[in-house]
């Protein structure tokens, strides 16, 4: 297969910047994976995604009970009908005792598989770190080396038995990951510890999900699916490297870092856009001076490959006169890249007052986020993402008013600032 | 590239100048960028001479005369250490990343881990998850426990014993329950008489 790499864009809010002052500079960087090549009729040996190697962990501890039970299966049913016969697949079932309902095989009969799903049923606690560790071993079993091995643990309740403690269980999310085993995680309903089902995903390189209605459990599926099959790399970091006399002050999508200081991104998707603002502090630079901003690089493993491939690109920027940059307008992109990271920080921010019972300062926080976005984007008209986005941040602070929902109100919150930094 | 790499296992090079015109040679192959600063992407003898100084290449024990016999981990060290200098890490950095160690970890580092490597990841992957389940090993039992008379070893009064048991499906209706010191028999005259108690135990359900 040809060799595409992904594409990298640097924008700022205006093209050239304003000669003469300190000033500091937000750069949009758009990070778009090629799209995954359907036409299979030029690579005979390619079946047009990648092999799966999948754990379903999932929760039967007597709260899932009913709808969400009944739902969990037809989910996982639906798993397992997208699955190709070079696939693997095992299930393990958990409540306060881990079952290996069947262990990592090729999907090939998918009937039977079907059938003991169906007899899945909800009873007793949740040992959810236990579940989990066996989901993965029974995918290191068969580890596929090009393909994606991933456990994808569901569950409608907290960690209660065996190992509970929430750091704990995000470094071994990343210990596994590392080693080769992502995780995504698929909270239900308002009961789950979203702080832990969010950072393990995190840290275990695959997505946090949250499924507010059982009925929406099978297009969660869906999406993780789709998404698994879309992968075009993993293992992603970002190296910044400024210009003598430019700082970098902020990468505003708040990613963690690696050992050797990179920013550790989330898995690329082809055909989809990873957008990240860095905030640089820039020293005055004279009117005509062409100034290579910043180095970029992007480490990143393909798919289908076994090495990490490393991308480099600068980006420049023209320094001219206060009067020749004013005229031109502000680039709407950066300004809304900018302003839906800051709400992402302001939802984060909000979850904490809420923490501390300060349900006024959670509402003023959102509230103030929404009114900046409007001011912000004020100058571009009606935007639908922009209005969507200020709807949200409102009907989160009004719900702050309704506290029996404060539990679900504080998951909406956390799974749209996740949303906002990881571009899912 | 990969191959390039670990064609040099094992391969011990007598001398300064052998041992750099070898680096020189791969790290060419490596195609090293370095936009920026004045690190050099080949390393002369004089460079070579400063990292064993700084301690980011190992100095070698071993001497044929006068000159020192540098070995494969002392080309993985070279090599790691532009890698990292030219993905602009700073020299305090790499010297963390690279000392102490192993010829496997470096060729990780590398990016160059060779046909092995998806066994090693495998068994990598399953040793770390086996580590984690350790401590909380008793928790694991079987859904459908056996009954006592199959398995007189697990405490069936509630609270689970230091054994680990994984339920396996052998057809709707069949499931065997295996205890992970469970070791399977090792002959075929053994398996034979297994299988013979198998089928005498589920014939009784016809």
């Amino acid at each position: 297969m040809t060799q595409q790499h992904p594409k990298v864009e640097f924008f700022t809010r205006r093209e050239k910047l304003k000669a003469g002052r300190e000033q500091t500079v937000d750069v949009l960087i758009r990070i778009t994976p090629p799209a995954p090549d359907v036409d299979l009729s030029r690579h005979p040996n390619w079946k047009g995604r990648p092999d799966l190697n999948l754990s379903l962990v999932l929760d039967r501890s007597g709260s899932m009970e009913g709808e969400k039970m009944i739902r969990a299966r037809e989910a996982a049913m639906f798993c397992v009908d997208q699955m190709l016969s070079t696939d693997r697949l095992s299930l393990v079932i958990f409540d306060d005792r881990i079952d290996v309902l069947f262990p990592s095989e090729l999907v090939t009969n998918k009937p039977l598989l079907k059938d003991m799903i169906a007899r899945v049923s909800a009873r007793g606690s949740t040992a959810l770190h236990e579940a989990w560790v066996r989901g993965g071993l029974t995918i290191s079993e068969h580890l596929f080396d090009q393909g994606i091995n991933r456990v994808l643990l569901l569950t409608d309740g907290l960690a209660n038995i065996g190992i509970t403690d929430t750091d704990a269980i995000v470094h071994q999310a990343m210990g596994l990951y590392q080693r080769g085993v992502s995780t995504s995680t698929i909270g239900i309903g308002a009961d789950f510890n979203e702080d832990l089902l969010m950072p393990m995903a995190q840290a275990g390189g695959g997505n946090a999900w949250h499924v507010v209605e059982p009925e929406d459990m099978q297009h969660i599926f869906q999406v993780e699916l789709e998404g698994l099959i879309a992968q075009f790399a993993h293992t992603v970091s970002l190296g910044l490297i400024p210009a003598d006399g430019v700082r970098v002050v902020d990468l505003l999508n708040d990613f963690a870092l690696t050992d050797t200081g990179r920013y550790r991104l989330p898995n690329l998707q082809g055909g989809t856009s990873l957008d990240l603002v860095v905030q640089l502090k820039v020293t005055a630079q004279e009117p005509g001076t062409q100034l290579r901003l910043l180095d970029l690089h992007l480490g990143f493993t393909r798919q289908d490959a076994r090495n990490a491939d490393v991308l480099k690109l600068a980006h420049t920027v023209e320094f001219v006169t206060q009067s020749e940059v004013e005229p031109a307008a502000e680039n709407q992109e950066v300004v809304k890249a900018v302003q839906f990271l800051m709400n992402a920080r302001a939802r984060n921010e909000a979850m904490k007052r809420m923490d501390m019972g300060d349900f006024a300062g959670a509402e003023s926080v959102l509230m103030g986020a929404a009114s900046a976005t409007q001011l912000a984007c004020a100058p571009f008209g009606a935007m639908p993402a922009v209005m969507e986005e200020c709807e949200a941040l409102q009907e989160a602070a009004l719900s702050l008013k309704d506290r029996i929902k404060d539990k679900l109100g504080r998951k909406k919150l956390a799974y749209a600032a996740y949303s906002r930094q990881t571009g899912k | 590239m990969t191959q390039r790499v670990l064609n040099e296992r094992g391969k011990r090079y007598v001398g300064l100048p052998e041992f750099a015109r070898i680096g020189a040679q791969i790290l060419a192959e490596m195609d090293l960028e370095q936009h920026r600063g004045t690190v050099t992407t080949v390393p002369d003898e004089r460079t070579i001479r400063f990292y064993l100084a700084e301690g980011l290449i190992q100095a070698p024990e071993e001497k044929q005369g006068t000159a020192s016999v540098f070995g494969y981990l002392n080309l993985l060290q070279l090599l790691t250490v532009k890698k990292l200098q030219a993905e602009h890490l700073p020299i305090r950095k790499i010297r963390e990343l690279v000392d102490g160690k192993s010829e496997e970890e470096l060729e990780t580092l590398l990016g160059v881990s060779g046909a092995s490597r998806k066994k090693s990841r495998e068994s990598d992957a399953k040793d770390y998850l086996e580590s984690l389940l350790a401590p909380a090993a008793p928790r694991f039992t079987a859904a459908a426990r056996p009954s006592q008379q199959h398995a007189p070893d697990v405490d069936m009064a509630g609270e689970a014993t230091e054994q680990s048991w994984q339920r396996v499906e052998i057809e709707p209706g069949l499931e065997l329950h295996i205890r992970s010191d469970y070791t399977p028999p090792t002959t075929s005259a053994k398996s034979k008489t297994l299988a013979e108690r198998i089928r005498s135990l589920i014939s009784r359900w016809k």
